[in-house]
């Protein structure tokens, strides 16, 4: 199995789930500062781990804002303009806000570029099969505001928990506790769900 | 675990949330890490020295024929197609070409060109893209985009490459950089190497490496920021330099102080002369806190935005001295 980031594995193996303790997370800051180093030399072991380890987040920030067709290639072109960059990174510790500020930027390019474009439905004959509901779903999601949008998109589309969402983006656990119920309360009023709070 | 389902999936399971999980779970990625390669510079061999002789004739022959062409060309650059079929005026570019002073390279949604400025750089044409050539000689290049996106790589002293757009000019001060503007005149600069300065109607910003600083017709240049900075700190910005009225700027920059913190001070030297005069001394503070003001800087001098007192602060930054800038300064030519 592909080796992933000690960030990651601090909060999704350990045992009674919470936010790390203050080692584990000197750990995982001194793993990722290494692993960005390890990048900045061109080490594709490095870079294959910190992809592992950011490439659900930056998935999520993408198929908030861009057609599904367009993701996978634009979270591709992502991770290259990092590594093209890394070497601007001033502080290891910033690389999940800073990765996920080169995908929003991204992102507002490509719709941009994709404007004048004639306007594809997200859905394609000939694509993978999606449940009509999930594209339902899909929608009200991307029309929650941006915060509470990524947050939900990291937890249900992604799989990950509230502390590796805090871990990966940098903000508080309390914070994202927040968008993610808040999120939640606005998705269910906009599918007209009745809602178990 | 915790009890909170929707937190991580511990506790008693919440039946939307499983539901929403189930539908969206299936739109995960799976696509694996791309490869990155280093550039792979192959060296020529040579079997044996016979081959050189004819080789540096052959090159001095070259040579001679780019000498005596040069003077024809001085007022026009190589420009290359990379994908599709960009356009020069009318013309369409399907391998190599010229693009003379006053003509115009036009990319569509595939095409994509490099032009070489002059000797001292290239720059990448993106897709959508609409750019002329406005002026080239020796210590001058520019170009004017009129909407699009460019990547600019530029070896040459600072100053020599300008690229006017409809809200800034652009100034390179020694630098590899992105620069997009919309249709409508608004884009964004982000600096990869060096620094560049943008500029409309005395309003300034100095970006260096690493961050990016977003502009438009009705202000100019707006507040630069590092990209790796809070996005509170960003999001807080782009509303102070969208405020439309007092009591709104200076919301957004009690925002904009909140979120700022030590690697902040580019941004806040810039708000310095940007905020209202009695929201001045605040910006003062949180400044001297990240970046202490070096001898002969005074706080009264800054706080009558003196400009001798503003630059000196702004060379403790060790990102060059803006005196280069104060320097270059000249009155180049706008867009025809």
């Amino acid at each position: 199995m592909e080796r992933v980031l000690e960030l990651q594995s601090v909060s999704t193996f350990r045992a009674n789930g919470g936010a790390a303790t203050p080692s584990e997370a000197a750990a995982a800051r001194s793993e990722l500062a290494s692993t960005i180093r390890a990048v900045a030399a061109g080490d594709q072991d490095a870079f294959s781990r910190l992809y592992a380890g950011y490439v659900r987040m930056v998935h999520a920030i993408l198929l908030g804002r861009v057609p599904r067709r367009d993701v996978d290639d634009l979270v591709q072109e992502v991770f290259l303009a990092a590594y093209m960059r890394i070497g601007e990174l001033r502080d290891a510790a910033a690389f999940g806000g800073w990765i996920a500020t080169i995908a929003r930027n991204r992102a507002t390019d490509h719709l941009r570029r994709s404007r004048d474009l004639v306007e594809l439905p997200d859905e394609l004959p000939g694509g993978d099969p999606i449940e009509a509901e999930t594209l339902v779903v899909l929608d009200a999601v991307r029309k929650l505001p941006e915060t509470y949008r990524e947050a939900l998109l990291m937890r249900l589309v992604e799989g990950m928990s509230g502390n590796e969402i805090a871990e990966r983006t940098g903000l508080t656990p309390a914070s994202v506790r927040v968008h993610l119920h808040r999120g939640m309360k606005l998705l269910r009023e906009k599918l007209g769900w009745q809602g178990h709070e | 675990m915790s009890n909170d389902y929707l937190w991580d999936g511990g506790g008693t399971p919440d039946p939307d949330v499983r539901r929403l999980e189930a539908l969206l779970g299936p739109l995960r990625t799976t696509r694996p890490a791309p490869r990155i390669e280093a550039p792979q510079w192959k060296t020529p061999r040579w079997n044996t020295w016979r081959f050189l002789a004819p080789a540096l004739a052959a090159a001095a022959a070259i040579l001679i024929m780019i000498g005596l062409t040069l003077q024809n060309r001085q007022a026009s650059w190589d420009v290359a197609s990379l994908a599709g079929q960009p356009r020069v005026g009318s013309t369409p570019l399907t391998r190599t070409g010229r693009i003379d002073v006053g003509q115009t390279l036009i990319t569509d949604g595939v095409s994509q060109a490099r032009i070489d400025v002059a000797s001292i750089g290239q720059v990448t044409i993106d897709t959508n893209t609409r750019v002329r050539l406005v002026a080239t000689r020796d210590g001058h290049h520019q170009l004017a985009l009129d909407h699009g996106t460019l990547h600019a790589v530029i070896n040459a002293p600072p100053g020599q490459f300008v690229v006017n757009t409809p809200s800034a000019t652009a100034t390179d001060l020694g630098c590899t950089y992105t620069l997009h503007v919309d249709e409508d005149g608004a884009g964004v600069l982000s600096v990869s190497k060096g620094w560049v300065a943008l500029e409309l109607e005395g309003r300034e910003a100095l970006v260096p490496v690493g961050a990016s600083c977003r502009f438009d017709r009705r202000r100019g240049p707006g507040t630069p920021a590092y990209d790796d900075s809070d996005q509170a700190l960003r999001d807080a910005l782009d509303d102070f330099d969208a405020a439309r009225d007092a009591a709104a700027r200076a919301a957004a920059l009690r925002a904009v102080l909140e979120h700022a913190g030590p690697g902040d001070a580019v941004t806040l030297w810039h708000l310095i002369s940007r905020v209202d005069p009695s929201d001045r001394a605040a910006v003062v503070d949180a400044l001297t806190e990240v970046l202490p003001m070096p001898s002969g800087v005074t706080r009264d001098a800054v706080l009558r935005l003196d400009p001798a007192a503003l630059d000196g602060w702004w060379n403790t930054l060790g990102l060059g001295e803006a005196s280069w800038w104060r320097t270059l300064k000249a009155p180049y030519p706008a867009s025809p």
